[in-house]
């Protein structure tokens, strides 16, 4: 078939599957797919994802388990977002107990009903460095939270956390106001330092708080003294108010972004899902016509084989095997492969049966033609369209199995698959704890990717199989 | 008139072909055997160099399964086929392809013989990729320029581009032979070639194949359950039943004196386009039809229809094709007496 | 003898994308009782058409044009409405055996089941009296009662086509159309069916249409012969007219004939027709013939030629054959 003929079917056939609604709707799903595949830097806020989805502390900045941003549309009392903040206003001051100063400012601008989860500090130091930490709250009070020292640093990172390294200072701040009572009365392990902050300071902001909106000023000073001479310095100071919602889909227990893990997923949904139906189906295919060409004793000890691998079910035995070998993306797939190649073979057989009592595959007997010339020259060509349709159709059965094998825990660990999020998803619990957004999109999406492929499939095989019987 | 064993292109001998059911494999190792379809059933024949030979019967008599043997299409259960002297049913895989080359078949339905997905040009071009006849491209396009002007498919260049449902029957037909004269073949099994074509260019495609054998010296095996077309194409013909042969001869003479009584039943039936039968019932003499090859009749394969068959039709022995003279062969122990 | 059909500017087109296909174009022929006609052509040429257009059931895009007229017993059946026709004339008055009928029968049920089926669609009797009808119609033509309880594969050919003309008879229809209804079989066979329904039709007093492309056989089984021509009639005449000593007129029908291959006389050289019959979309001005005729003169080109009676009921449509 040349290049020309080749055109003009592949035109044949899109006049045809333009007719088709639901292939126009899978095929611009798939192609949605393949450009967010090709440019995935750019759909990912997280750009290390890939390497990184099993490192705790490459998500230890994120909110545990929170839900959407989105979902504050939605919710009468609004979740504080998450925001980032570089480069601090730096000024020189005169500090009544420090003397000359450095101060590093940054404003946050909190509008929020429910204050953030937590407040990090992060910067890269050398030498010896001490920092004065405070905040400035919008009614003029000022909640100290801690003071940083440390030696002999180079290049270091530093981290300060609020949840978990203000803890004291912050309830020193409530003791202005609230009376011990009040303190001993609430059980303060239950009050995050975060919401005394951004609440209105009275005696009863441990019990009953109201949220305080404006304009807080996070302070970091350090003394002129020790910055003077240049050998200690510190850079890339850098603040992270940590929402109590977050990013397009959430995080999970493990502060995991989980649209960054369902974006990095899709290109293995997609590896997973065409490699294994490719290679399935071609074999499958191919099997199918030397059985029903060659007939006799072969097609009967070919037709027990298939049999016998059609019989066999195809999780539990996956299950043993992914057990025994290291889960590794390439045993899986070929371990599908293994059981899907029976998929096409019976149609295949029959549809070759018939193609082998045309005349004109007589004739090319006749004529001299070799047993391979006439499986590759006459009987594929007719069979490759149907494969097409057939390779399309189970693609979804890869992405459902290996995310059924991921779901129970025998998946590749290298790599993020969407049956890997449920999977863990199961183990924390998410159901009970009523964490949607951590099981709903991933099963959506291979539910997605499943119906993408089917209505692909459905549409080639409604266009491509009537051309079997072109005669 | 006996043949001389030199101008012999083809000759058959107690040629067999038995068919078993398909069977299980649990069939197969129970050693549990179905009735045997016994298609062909000890035929001998001979063709000359240069001679149409007709094979008629009607269906089921086996007249294609004995095509198909002849083509190698399927392996006999027993028997000869010698071609130039050769046995060529125990031959290697060069020998069959070599012998694929000089015989050649032309099918019933010239559109079902060609992949409708081939054009005209690669339809022809296969049979020159297939037995690596040398030359590139451009050598193979002047063959099958040649092989188009020899069954007069004109202008050629006009119909290579085609595919072959863009063609006519008859023009179909043409490209069919066409593709077997491209490896210049010496003989030709034609396996009724006309009877899917109107009869208004029937003789066209007839006149044609003729043209054909004279100029390249061909013989043809004319397998048809048409006695008209055979009577006109053909210079020698067999009658087959159930398998076997019940006639042979000059097909003048087997038609306007047959011996047989299935071949003159077989004669007696055909219609001619003459006035005055429209009221007349026409007089058959056999009546039921032809039994099913998987039960063969004991004896005389004919004696259940036949309205000469004595008791000793069924008892004795089946009769052997016997010469009566001028090249006439008949199966009848009682052709004398009917 | 009166006639039982009469066919009066048949027209019958295919309206597909490309155009209109003229599958028959004003086609006049009548039928008397008792008689049998026969329509010959080559394919394409309208046979077909024309026996599915008197049961008034084109395929689609196929319509009959206004103007048509079918009177079959003194009405015009195109008058009629749909419902009305498949109550009083399809099948009870004009029945078809179609082309290939024999191999459109159920292979998963009985034959008796499936007979049973289409009597019961048509006549209100119960399982006795219909078992006892279908014994009477199978015994008429020539199969036992026990072909009831078999699957049509179980058949041969020869005993399918009689079941197919059992079933066509059922109903008693006075118009029998048969489409082809030897072509699958062998000749004996062929002899055998030609007979049964001559026999049927002495017996039910019916009237056939008969449908074929063999010349051969039309001469055996029509009185009188129609040769039509890429929708149009070319010759219309008695069996004597068109097979006898004189020949026929038309020189299409001519040229057939002369294309027919005879078995019991030795004939040097057939004659055929070159050239392939034309596309219906836009048939060739004139004579729709002319391009392959042999006796092809400048008129033939120009004007169509009318349908003639040149003498008592021998009709011509060519100009060579004008008074």
């Amino acid at each position: 078939m040349s290049m020309k003929d080749f055109t003009y079917r592949l035109g044949e056939f899109w006049a045809d599957f333009r007719k088709e609604t639901s292939g126009l709707i899978g095929l611009g799903i798939l192609a949605l797919c393949v450009v967010v595949v090709l440019a995935e830097p750019l759909f990912l806020p997280y750009s290390d994802v890939n390497g990184n989805w099993r490192n705790i502390s490459y998500w230890e900045d994120n909110p545990q388990a929170a839900p959407p941003a989105w979902t504050n549309l939605f919710a009468k009392e609004k979740s504080a977002t998450t925001s980032r903040y570089k480069s601090p206003v730096v000024t020189d001051e005169d500090d009544p107990e420090f003397g000359a100063v450095r101060v590093y400012t940054f404003k946050y601008g909190y509008k929020f009903d429910k204050a953030p989860l937590d407040i990090i500090l992060r910067a890269k130091g050398t030498g010896m460095l001490f920092m004065n930490i405070s905040i400035e709250r919008p009614d003029g009070e000022s909640v100290f939270l801690g003071q940083v020292y440390q030696d002999g640093l180079d290049g270091d990172p530093i981290r300060f956390a609020v949840e978990t390294d203000a803890r004291s200072a912050v309830y020193e701040f409530i003791r202005n106001f609230a009376s011990d009572e009040a303190i001993s009365n609430s059980d303060s392990s239950n009050v995050k330092p975060t919401d005394i902050i951004f609440s209105k300071a009275g005696e009863n902001m441990l019990s009953a708080r109201e949220p305080l909106k404006g304009e807080y000023l996070v302070r970091i000073k350090i003394p002129a003294s020790i910055l003077e001479d240049g050998t200690n310095t510190i850079e890339d100071l850098r603040l992270l108010v940590t929402g109590r919602v977050s990013g397009v889909l959430g995080t999970d227990t493990a502060k995991r972004d989980l649209y960054s893990g369902i974006i990095a997923g899709l290109k293995w949904a997609l590896f997973i899902g065409l490699v294994t139906s490719v290679i399935s189906v071609l074999v499958g295919v191919m099997y199918g016509i030397i059985c029903a060409y060659f007939g006799g004793l072969t097609d009967t000890l070919m037709s027990f084989v298939f049999e016998v691998f059609v019989s066999m079910p195809m999780l539990p035995i996956l299950i043993v095997l992914s057990a025994i070998f290291k889960p590794s993306i390439w045993i899986i797939i070929g371990s599908m492969i293994v059981f899907y190649w029976v998929g096409p073979v019976k149609t295949v057989r029959s549809m070759a049966l018939q193609i082998k009592e045309e005349t004109y595959i007589e004739a090319a007997k006749a004529l001299g033609s070799g047993k391979w010339r006439i499986i590759f020259k006459h009987m594929a060509p007719l069979l490759l369209p149907y494969s097409f349709a057939n390779m399309a159709l189970s693609v979804p059965g890869a992405i459902v199995a290996e995310s059924s094998l991921s779901l129970l825990g025998l998946g590749d660990p290298s790599i993020i698959t969407w049956g890997q999020i449920l999977h863990d998803a199961q183990l924390s619990g998410a159901t009970l704890n009523g964490l949607w957004w951590w099981i709903v999109p991933p099963g959506l999406f291979i539910a997605l990717m499943g119906m993408t492929f089917a209505f692909l499939g459905f549409a080639m095989d409604k266009i491509l199989h009537p051309k079997l019987r072109t005669r | 008139m006996s043949i001389d064993k030199n101008d012999v292109i083809l000759e058959i001998k107690d040629l067999k072909k038995h068919f078993a059911p398909h069977q299980s494999l649990a069939q197969t190792l129970t050693g549990k055997n179905r009735k045997v379809v016994k298609a062909v059933d000890g035929i001998s024949f001979a063709i000359r160099r240069g001679e149409i030979f007709g094979l008629i019967g009607e269906s089921g008599s086996g007249k294609t399964t004995t095509g198909k043997l002849v083509m190698k299409l399927i392996d006999p259960t027993s028997g000869t086929i010698e071609f130039n002297g050769e046995d060529v049913t125990k031959t290697d895989k060069e020998r069959t392809k070599a012998y694929r080359r000089q015989v050649q078949m032309i099918f019933q339905d010239p559109y079902a013989s060609m992949n409708p997905r081939f054009k005209i040009k690669d339809v022809l071009e296969e049979p020159l990729i297939i037995h690596k006849i040398p030359g590139g491209h451009v050598e193979h396009e002047e063959m099958i320029v040649k092989a188009l002007t020899e069954v007069k498919l004109n202008p050629p260049e006009e119909f290579m581009g085609r595919y072959p449902h863009m063609l006519s029957g008859g023009q179909r037909q043409r490209v069919a032979t066409a593709r077997t004269l491209i490896l210049n073949p010496l003989m030709l099994v034609a396996d009724e070639p006309v009877s899917m074509i109107d009869l208004s260019t029937r003789a066209e495609i007839l006149h044609m194949m003729k043209d054909v054998q004279r100029d390249l010296g061909l013989t043809y095996l004319y397998i048809t359950h048409d006695l008209s077309t055979a009577r006109y194409f053909t210079d020698r013909i067999a009658v087959m039943y159930l398998g076997r042969i019940v006639e042979m001869g000059d097909a003048d003479d087997v038609i306007d004196h047959p011996l047989h009584p299935y071949t003159k039943a077989l004669i007696d039936a055909v219609p001619e386009p003459e006035t005055g039968k429209v009221d007349v019932i026409k007089e058959l003499p056999i009546s039921g039809e032809i039994p099913s090859p998987a039960n063969i009749p004991p004896g005389c394969r004919f004696h259940t229809r036949c309205p000469y068959a004595k008791p000793e039709c069924s008892a004795e022995a089946e009769p052997e094709l016997i010469d009566v003279g001028n090249g006439h062969y008949q199966a009848c122990r009682r052709y004398k007496e009917i | 003898m009166d006639k039982l059909l009469e066919v009066k500017n048949l027209k019958l087109y295919y309206h597909t994308v490309a155009g209109a296909v003229r599958a028959l174009d004003d086609v006049s022929f009548d039928l008397k009782k008792g008689e049998t006609l026969g329509l010959v052509g080559e394919s394409g040429c309208g046979k077909t058409t024309t026996g599915v257009a008197l049961l008034k059931m084109p395929s689609p895009p196929g319509r009959i044009e206004e103007g048509s007229q079918i009177i079959l017993d003194g009405r015009d059946i195109m008058t009629l409405s749909e419902k009305e026709i498949r109550k009083n004339v399809r099948w009870e008055e004009v029945s078809m055996v179609f082309q290939g009928a024999m191999n459109c029968l159920t292979p998963v049920y009985t034959i008796g089941k499936q007979m049973l089926e289409t009597l019961q669609e048509h006549r209100d009797m119960d399982r006795k009296q219909a078992v006892d009808l279908i014994t009477e119609y199978l015994g008429l033509v020539g199969l036992p009662p026990e072909v009831m309880g078999r699957y049509p594969h179980e058949m041969s050919g020869g005993m399918k086509q009689r079941i197919v003309i059992a079933t066509a008879l059922f109903l008693k229809p006075k118009l029998v159309i048969l489409d082809e209804p030897t072509t699958a079989l062998d000749v004996i066979v062929q002899a055998q069916i030609i007979n049964l329904l001559k026999k049927l039709k002495k017996t039910f007093d019916l009237s056939f249409i008969f449908i074929t492309h063999d010349l051969s056989l039309e001469a055996e089984v029509s009185d009188r012969i129609c040769v039509m021509y890429a929708g149009k009639i070319a010759e219309l005449g008695t069996n004597g007219q068109i097979y006898g000593a004189q020949g026929p007129m038309h020189p299409y029908t001519e040229k057939l004939l002369q294309a027919t291959p005879l078995l019991r006389k030795k004939v040097d050289s057939l004659s055929y027709i070159p050239g392939t019959p034309p596309d219906l979309i836009d048939p060739p001005k004139g004579c729709r013939f002319h391009p392959r005729c042999h006796k092809v003169m400048d008129k033939c080109s120009r004007e169509e030629p009318p349908l003639l009676e040149i003498e008592p009921g021998h009709m011509v449509a060519c100009w060579r054959c004008g008074k």
